[in-house]
């Protein structure tokens, strides 16, 4: 028995080690975190007031702040990255960014609300902040033994396999395939013709949406509570909205309402669009979270005509407090 | 309850084992297996209440028929025996009939028609042939009158319940009547643990990696898309490993959780992806399952001592059963189908006195190929995937992949990403293909953990432990064991 016990100790030391000090994973967490401090780092330099657009990849693929700006007249960053980044995660960075008088613009994915919290803690952020931002992690007490056991066997062929194909100069297809962020860090160049090769799959894409109890009670709407109520409290107006996706299929008005209640509840805005966000089919990318580019930016302008007045009254209710 | 549930491993176990040992302390070995049948009806009862009656119904109708089958055997009254035998193998081949196979034979006969939607009781498969062995070893004498306890727990003993290993009468009623039964052993409770972590590592660690690669795969093929050569194949070839490694776990969570309470099991799985042919294949895969074919079914029906003919008419009703015992559906017959054609190829080439140029690869591309019936939802299905492997609807690899090797576009056609392999990423392709080298690694070239040393299995638990304890309880859900559907 005693021998079974040293065995899983060292099991135990030789796991966290391995993962708390060795083994990473620059091509996939790595892309991800540089993704984020590009983000942070504009946000931190253009000043307040400013306009955030923060979801999953939605934010980045089907919204556009280099059309948007302008037109509003506010300088924007694109925090959207990935629905797996928690967030939990998500917020605890852009709140250190956010200043009274700035504006945060969130489509958040319909998965995002009724995200598991089991899912959340596993997402690759518990990764990133295990590894490079353990400064955020130590704010973040309930992801601490998440961080510490995210883990799995993939994980490890995954950290020899990245680190094998870095060393061996590995060349990125990501932005051939798929586009690149440009420097408001809106996901650009996903051309239709790039997006040739998804149009089979989305066709046959049947999107699923949670009933509403779900968007309720989800653990996701748990964290953005959290968000909206911070962010009223210091100043920052958060405005809701609908993700894009399938015009022929449609968020139901029930869930569409319980969406509404959640930014209502915690006093921030709501836009809708007249279309609801909702696009044919063949204005997407690869997901219904992605429009291509064409329609990124039609979609961009119509949204930022319409924050363009509730950006204005956010600014006058600033002046006036 | 799960064997890879928290509850089960910090809650149900320890309360367990402490309670099995201190009733053995206080009151001797028959309160510890009075304790032990209570255990083992809380562990059963987990699942669905409602059917702790039918396995207790069960476990006394069969108790008493094998007991009067016993009288009259013992008393030479041999035609009184086997009429109750037939009447106990019957209504216990009836019960697993009716909640089993009911939807299957309405659907064939009346197509079109209301299914039932009988629910199948968790372990029925597992629990009916237990009991049906009982009743023919009371009829052959081959074993003796250990009283209703140690029957109740032959029967219901939570480590087999319901998803075996099945074992006969003889190997276990006698354990249960040993009047040491329930005093701990230190080497019994250590091995018994490690053997339990290895086959939860296997199930939680290993088939879990795997169960994602080959459900995107044979979900696509039921689902109607088209495979090319590398998402169909990927998918076989990790399904295989999935469900070696989840119920070759299960098997060693169910001995080790039984050496930990003095009980021995017979091994269930040997290296089967070793053989060196089908036949040794079948000595190595699920061999209580095997056994049970063989002594209570083929032997019966005559085996090999009638002729060719008959012999290969017995061995494809063994096979073809087998399969049908599976599940309730025409693609398990089919699996069973295959492997009988298999083993009658098999005996016919060995007769002729013919040998099989490279048998050990061919055993296993032969079992490769019988899992896609066994695991895709239809026959239109299984036809997908065949279609995908042999290549019929072309090869696809990624774009990353060609870049790498340019001389690959000669064969096949580059694309983003693989639409039905993993996650469907830009570096699924070299995760799913680093799983499976790791995966085929371990069953071709290291012996099963039965056969590992001290030493071997102190490595492997340091190798495993981690990455199960991480599984166990942040894994974001928890996948069952594929047998407990059988």
């Amino acid at each position: 028995m005693r021998r079974l016990a040293a065995a899983c100790l060292a099991s135990q030391v030789l796991y966290g080690v391995l993962f708390g000090a060795v083994l990473d994973r620059p091509l996939s967490h790595g892309f991800l975190a540089q993704q984020i401090e590009a983000r942070l780092a504009r946000a931190g330099a253009i000043g307040s007031p400013k306009l955030v657009i923060l979801a999953g990849s939605n934010g980045a693929y089907s919204h556009r702040c280099e059309t948007i700006e302008p037109i509003v007249g506010l300088p924007c960053v694109n925090g959207g990255i990935a629905v797996g980044i928690g967030l939990d995660y998500l917020f605890a960075r852009w709140q250190a960014v956010l200043r009274p008088g700035d504006v945060v613009y969130l489509p958040m994915e319909e998965a995002q609300y009724v995200r598991s919290r089991a899912l959340t803690e596993m997402g690759p952020d518990a990764a990133i902040m295990l590894r490079h931002d353990r400064a955020t992690l130590a704010t973040l007490p309930q992801r601490w033994a998440g961080a510490c056991f995210a883990f799995d066997l993939r994980a490890l062929l995954m950290s020899l396999i990245e680190r094998a194909l870095v060393a061996g100069g590995f060349h990125d297809p990501r932005a051939a395939v798929t586009g690149r962020s440009n420097d408001w860090g809106d996901h650009v160049g996903h051309t239709p013709a790039l997006g040739a090769a998804s149009q089979a799959v989305l066709a046959t894409m049947a999107p699923e949406h949670p009933p509403p109890a779900q968007i309720r009670d989800g653990y996701g709407t748990t964290l953005i509570n959290g968000f909206l109520r911070w962010a009223g409290a210091h100043g920052v107006h958060a405005i809701g909205g609908l993700p894009t996706g399938f015009a022929d299929s449609p968020i139901p008005e029930d869930e569409a309402a319980a969406i509404r209640a959640v930014y209502a509840a915690n006093g921030a805005g709501f836009l809708d669009l007249p279309n609801r966000s909702r696009y044919p089919r063949s204005a997407f990318f690869d997901t219904p979270d992605h429009l291509s580019e064409l329609w990124q930016i039609a979609h961009s302008e119509a949204l930022a005509v319409r924050l363009k007045p509730a950006l204005e009254r956010s600014a006058e209710t600033a002046r006036t407090e | 309850m799960l064997f890879n549930a928290p509850i089960f491993v910090l809650g149900f176990l320890p309360v367990c084992l402490a309670g099995y040992f201190l009733a053995g302390k206080l009151g001797g070995g028959r309160s510890a297996l009075i304790w032990l049948a209570c255990a083992s009806a809380v562990f059963y009862a987990w699942w669905d209440p409602r059917f702790v009656p039918l396995l207790a119904g069960s476990v006394a109708a069969n108790y008493a028929i094998g007991q009067r089958i016993l009288r009259l055997a013992g008393g030479g009254q041999v035609r009184p025996a086997r009429r109750w035998l037939t009447v106990g193998v019957a209504a216990n081949l009836g019960l697993l009939g009716w909640f089993k196979y009911a939807d299957l034979l309405l659907g064939s006969l009346a197509p079109g028609a209301t299914p039932l939607g009988i629910v199948l009781p968790l372990g029925i498969s597992f629990f009916t042939f237990q009991q049906i062995m009982f009743l023919v070893d009371s009829a052959q004498g081959e074993r003796a009158d250990a009283g209703l306890l140690p029957y109740v727990c032959f029967v219901t003993f939570f480590p087999h319940l319901i998803a075996g290993p099945i074992v006969r009468p003889r190997e276990i009623l006698p354990q249960f009547m040993a009047p040491r039964i329930a005093i701990p052993h230190a080497d019994n409770l250590s091995a018994g643990l490690t053997i339990f972590l290895l086959g939860l590592a296997k199930k939680l660690v290993l088939a879990d990696s795997f169960a994602p690669l080959a459900d995107v795969g044979f979900n696509a093929a039921a689902h109607g898309e088209t495979l090319t050569l590398i998402e169909a194949w990927y998918a076989v070839l990790a399904y295989a490993l999935q469900i070696y490694f989840d119920f070759s776990g299960y098997s060693d969570m169910a001995i080790g959780l039984a050496r930990m309470l003095n009980v021995r099991f017979p091994l269930n799985f040997d290296s089967p992806y070793q053989a060196r042919d089908i036949s040794d294949f079948w000595q190595r895969w699920h061999i209580t399952l095997s056994r049970f074919l063989r002594d209570y079914l083929y032997i019966p029906l005559g085996g090999s001592r009638c002729g060719t003919m008959r012999r290969t008419g017995n061995l494809m009703a063994t096979m073809l059963l087998g399969g049908l015992w599976h599940g309730a559906g025409w693609c398990f017959v089919l699996w069973g189908g295959l492997h009988g054609v298999y083993l009658v190829v098999h005996h016919a080439t060995r007769r002729a006195g013919l040998r099989m140029p490279g048998g050990r690869a061919l055993t296993l591309l032969a079992v490769i190929v019988a899992w896609v019936p066994f695991r895709a939802a239809t026959m239109d299905a299984t036809l997908a995937m065949l279609r995908g492997m042999a290549g019929l609807n072309g090869v696809a690899l990624p774009q990353m992949i060609i870049g790498a090797i340019p001389s690959l576009a000669a064969i096949a056609t580059p694309v983003p990403v693989l639409r039905f392999l993993g996650d469907a990423r830009t570096l699924s392709f070299p995760e799913a293909s680093a799983l499976l080298v790791l995966g085929w690694g371990i069953v071709l070239l290291l012996p099963n953990v039965h056969a590992f040393s001290e030493r071997a299995r102190s490595l492997a638990i340091v190798g495993g432990f981690a990455f199960t304890l991480q599984a166990l309880f942040f894994a974001p859900k928890v996948a069952p064991f594929l047998y407990f559907q059988f």
